[in-house]
This record gives C-alpha cells, sequence and structure tokens, in this order.
C-alpha cells in the first residue's frame, strides 16, 4: 500500500505547486525558520567549503601549519598538465574508462534485466530482490570479497575459468584486468539499483504499441528497439547521467581492491585525488583536483536537471 | 504463466513468441544466482577450514567450522565499533528526517518570497560530490576541533537534498485546503505540520529515513579521513583497517564481512518493498 502511495505521489502530476492560492507575505519568518536548521547545515559543510576549496587551490597549502601557507595563484592548475605521476591526464583517462564502463556496461546491463523481470510474477520479484541485494551491501564488505572471488589461486573466477578450460589470471596484479575487475564488482554491487528505475519506467509506457508493433510483425528485438527503447528516452538519460556522476566519485572499491594499481592502472581522478590531499599532503594540488571534478560533477548534474524537467513536461 | 488481465490473450503470446516463458525464467533465475554467488562463497569460505580454503578448485559446500567467528570477534572492538556505527547512522537519520520534514513542508506548502531562489541554492548542494568536500571540510573540522569525534560523522549528513525534495514533493500533492487555515499564527501552522502533515507524508519519512541509515552505515571514506580512533570509528572502518592487518586470514575475514554485513541484509529483507520504493523515488518525477 505505501509503495502505490508513494509512487503516485512522486509522479509529476502530483507537483502541481502552481495551483496553490496566493499566500500572504507574514509565511516568510515562519518559511525562514523552517528551512534554516537544513540551510544552515548545507551552508557550514558544504556550500562554503566548496568556495574554500577554490581558495585552498590558489595556495601551496601548508596542511601542518596553515598560516604558512602560501599563494601560487594558478600555479596548481598549471600542474595539472605537468610530469607528476601518475599525471592528472593519465587519471583522467583511468575515470573516463571506468565511467564508460560504467555507463555503457551498467545501462545496458540493467536495461536488459529490467526487460527480463518486467510484469513477473512472485519468481521474477524474488530475482529482482536478488540483483537489488548488492546495492544496500556496504562497499568495504563486499569489495573484501571479490578481492577473495579474484585471488589468483583459490578465488572464485579463477574457478569459474577453470571450469570451461581456461587458465587462470591474476586478475587485481595485472594492469590489463585490474580495472575490468574492479568493474565486474562495480556492476555487481550498481546494477540493481538502475534495474528498479528501469522496471519503474517499462511500468508506466504504453503496451498498446508494442501490441501493435507484434501485429505488424515485428520480431521481440525489433519490438523492443523500435518501440520500447524510444519511449525510455526520459529513464535512460537519467540513467546515464547519475551514473556518469557516481562513476566519477567511486573510491572505495579501488581502496580496497587495487589501491590505485598495478602502477597506477587504476589510479582515477578521486583516487588521485584521496592520495595528494590523504597521503602525501599536496593539499592545494589535490584541491586543484577537486575543482576540477567539482567542475565536470556540476556541469552532469545541470544536464540531469535539464532532463527531468524537459521530461516531466 | 502469469498473464496480465487486459494484455495479450496468452495464446496469441505464446504463437508469437517462441522463446516462451520457461527459458525467461531460467534465464532470469540464473541471472538471480548470479547476483547472490559471492553471498554463497563468503559465507562458504567463513566456515571452512584454513586448509580446506587453500585448494582449487574449491569447495562450495559449507563446513560449519565456526571457530573463524570466534577468532574474527576476538581480533578487532567489534561491539563498540557496531556501536558507534549505530549511533552515528541513528543520530544522523533523526537529523536528517527532522530538517527534511521542517524544510519540505515549507517548500511544499507554504508561499513565501525568495522559496524559488532558496530551493534553487537546495539543489545546487546536489552539484558538490562528497569527494570534493574531503578536503575543506577536514581543514574546517581541523580548526572547529572536530576531527576524531563523533559530531563531523553525524553533522554535514544532518540535511539530505534527495529528502527535502521527496517531503516536499509529498505535502505539495496533498489538497490545498489541509494547510488553508489562514487565520492560523507561525505556531499554530506548527502544530498543523505535527498533526496533520507528518502522519500524511510518513512515507516519505521511511523512504528519507531509509536512506539516509542505508548512507551513513555504508560510508567509508568521510570517516576513514575525518576519525583516526576505534573509539568513535565505525565498523566498516574497523572492516577496512581489520583487512589491512589480517589480509591474508580468509576464514576469518569472510567471517568479519558476514557479521558486520548481516545486520544490513536484515535490514533490507524485512524492508525490501520500502528500499526498492525509495530506490525508484531516486528518479523523481521521471516518466
Amino acid at each position: 500500500m505505501a509503495t502505490t502511495q508513494a509512487e503516485q505521489r512522486v509522479s509529476p502530476r502530483a507537483v502541481q505547486v502552481g495551483r496553490r492560492p496566493a499566500r500572504r507575505a507574514r509565511n516568510g519568518p515562519l518559511a525562514v525558520g523552517l528551512t534554516l536548521p537544513a540551510l544552515l547545515i548545507f551552508a557550514v559543510f558544504t556550500i562554503l567549503p566548496t568556495a574554500y576549496t577554490f581558495v585552498i587551490s590558489l595556495f601551496d597549502w601548508n596542511p601542518l601549519n596553515v598560516a604558512q601557507s602560501r599563494f601560487i595563484g594558478a600555479g596548481n592548475y598549471t600542474k595539472l598538465f605537468g610530469h607528476a605521476t601518475p599525471s592528472f591526464a593519465a587519471s583522467g583517462l583511468t575515470s573516463l574508462y571506468f565511467t564508460a564502463g560504467m555507463v555503457i556496461g551498467g545501462t545496458a546491463l540493467s536495461l536488459a534485466i529490467a526487460v527480463l523481470l518486467q510484469r513477473g510474477g512472485a519468481l521474477l520479484g524474488a530475482v529482482r530482490v536478488a540483483v537489488f541485494v548488492p546495492h544496500v551491501t556496504p562497499l568495504v564488505a563486499t569489495s573484501i570479497v571479490w578481492v577473495w572471488i579474484f585471488n589468483p589461486q583459490f578465488g572464485l573466477a579463477n574457478a569459474v575459468l577453470h571450469l570451461f578450460g581456461l587458465s587462470g589470471v591474476d586478475w587485481l596484479d595485472n594492469s590489463a584486468t585490474a580495472m575490468p575487475a574492479v568493474l565486474a564488482y562495480s556492476l555487481w554491487h550498481e546494477v540493481g539499483f538502475t534495474v528498479v528505475i528501469f522496471l519503474g519506467g517499462l511500468s508506466v509506457i504504453s503496451g498498446e504499441l508494442g501490441e501493435a508493433a507484434r501485429v505488424d510483425g515485428a520480431n521481440r528485438w525489433q519490438e523492443f528497439w523500435y518501440v520500447t527503447w524510444p519511449q525510455l528516452r526520459p529513464v535512460t538519460v537519467f540513467v546515464v547521467t547519475i551514473s556518469t556522476i557516481s562513476s566519477l566519485q567511486a573510491f572505495t572499491q579501488f581502496f580496497l581492491m587495487t589501491g590505485g594499481g598495478p602502477v597506477h592502472a587504476t589510479t582515477t581522478l578521486s583516487f588521485l585525488l584521496y592520495q595528494e590531499a590523504f597521503v602525501f599532503f599536496h593539499t592545494g594540488y589535490a584541491a586543484a583536483l577537486a575543482v576540477v571534478l567539482f567542475v565536470v560533477t556540476a556541469l552532469f548534474t545541470l544536464l540531469q536537471f535539464r532532463t527531468r524537467r524537459s521530461s516531466s513536461r | 504463466m502469469h498473464v496480465r488481465p487486459g494484455g495479450a490473450p496468452s495464446h496469441v503470446r505464446r504463437r508469437r513468441r517462441p522463446a516462451g516463458p520457461v527459458v525467461r525464467r531460467v534465464v532470469a533465475v540464473a541471472v538471480g544466482l548470479a547476483f547472490l554467488a559471492p553471498f554463497w562463497w563468503v559465507v562458504t569460505t567463513s566456515l571452512a577450514r584454513t586448509s580446506d580454503v587453500y585448494r582449487f578448485p574449491p569447495s562450495l559446500l559449507p563446513h560449519w567450522h565456526v571457530a573463524n567467528y570466534a577468532r574474527a570477534w576476538a581480533a578487532a572492538p567489534w561491539p563498540r565499533l557496531f556501536g558507534n556505527t549505530v549511533l552515528v547512522a541513528g543520530a544522523t537519520v533523526v537529523l536528517a528526517v527532522l530538517t527534511s520534514v521542517l524544510a519540505g513542508f515549507a517548500f511544499g506548502v507554504l508561499r513565501f518570497r525568495g522559496r524559488t531562489a532558496l530551493f534553487t541554492v537546495v539543489l545546487a548542494v546536489m552539484m558538490v560530490p562528497q569527494t570534493v568536500l574531503l578536503i575543506p571540510d577536514y581543514v574546517i573540522a581541523q580548526t572547529a576541533d572536530l576531527l576524531d569525534t563523533y559530531w563531523i560523522q553525524i553533522l554535514p549528513w544532518g540535511a539530505s537534498v534527495f529528502g527535502i525534495f521527496l517531503v516536499r514533493q509529498f505535502f505539495a500533492g496533498l489538497p490545498t485546503e489541509l494547510f488553508d487555515a489562514a487565520e492560523l499564527d507561525g505556531a499554530g501552522r506548527l502544530r498543523m505540520l505535527w498533526s496533520i502533515g507528518v502522519p500524511l507524508v510518513r512515507p516519505a519519512i521511511l523512504i528519507v529515513a531509509l536512506n539516509v541509515f542505508l548512507g551513513s552505515w555504508n560510508s567509508f571514506v568521510w570517516p576513514f579521513v575525518m576519525t583516526s580512533s576505534p573509539a568513535v570509528q565505525p565498523v566498516e572502518v574497523g572492516l577496512a583497517t581489520f583487512y589491512g592487518a589480517q589480509g591474508t586470514d580468509w576464514t576469518g575475514l569472510s567471517a568479519a564481512v558476514t557479521f558486520t554485513t548481516v545486520p544490513v541484509l536484515v535490514l533490507f529483507l524485512a524492508l525490501q518493498r520500502h528500499f526498492l520504493t525509495g530506490a525508484y523515488s531516486t528518479a523523481g518525477g521521471l516518466k
């Protein structure tokens, strides 16, 4: 009951704030009082710190004695194009690799699973829960499980290869397979969430168009490609943007599974940022990386807002 | 086979779709089992003798060797770590629900000057990822003497854009007349919010609470950077430390993974419908 109620409530039809009659200005003080607690927390821990990141990025920051920090202007930003190891460009490409894998792989996989599980009975409902479970598990705990799965001598991954007569791989210690392994784990962890979003989209699109296409002789693939998926376009764009944003921030699985290695092969921007700031204490340089990450994330968030607004019209 | 009323008659569907429901069910079950396999694998490992684990190909049947659990449990201050996690997650939930209901009511029901501007500010907060906040919030926490405390784990997450957004949508969906008693003063409005509004938006509150609780319980990089002593650290940071120290004791590690994850799984299985609704709600106005 609560489920259907909630689903109705969040539909765009429910968000017609405009039909409300105009209220008097004396709501002002009350409204300020009610929004103040949230705004205060945002101001202190998000908004001002974001501005502060820009400031820090302009300094040769001394984390042990802030007073000794030296203003260097754009110095940290020119360093982005220097020869640090791993370089900003290299870790940017690594981030792109991971993000592209998550966005393309995750969207395709979750769309396929959603189509497989749509409008099913109890059995398919149980599968839906099974696919979603990994998403609620802690990244630390399940990353450790997958390190063990990818163990070269005794792991499950190589046991599966062995079953098919293939020889084992040293997954996490090989720079060619480390990223695919982290991607496999991350897809396992994230896909359940996007499956549910696609299932939500599938549950409200028209079945009649599909029927019509089948009557006209379309096979199932054609029906999906020309009829079903185009109707899911807003949902797909949403999934792509939120996957992009969350993949850019991914950190925990890299920290536990690869430590950014081997030889920086899995050092993404987020991992580099952490390392520069909290391992090497290059705070100013790390802040410049944070600014770059912020700008990229902000652009994708704006894109998400745009698609959300245009799709709810 | 499950045919929905109003859908195509099943004989039509069966003729048009040679790869019928049986194949679909078999594939679906295979997908489900593939997603569950890592859970089976970690539980099996946690119950195996160390000598059994180092065999290839691995055995996939548990051996009920519970000594691994005793060893893992003794290796770290788990009760304290669990207590810290529950305290931090619980306090974050209370704070986030409170701020979400108050702000969500203001944005969803009241009309006031600057409403759109303020709401835009709230949405803009979504543009800032946690990773970006690590550095400045660390410096601020250092200055304010908040490092290695519960506070720095609770306060920054005590307001949630998703929470405000969802509660606002629930309020905006209620009939206008409910809150139309214009003669009420501010205190009257607050009483009305408590007695009429809160019960009506309870589904939203539950979704927000679950979301924030899970986010707090599962978070790692924030408490890892902001805290340094087990006295205030959450269980996931403790688990990462345990992994760093005992990285080769796979039976003990698997036991620790199991007993630290079971609480989350129990919570999920008890309230799975709400979790799925919550996931769906993040898509918000998408249709």
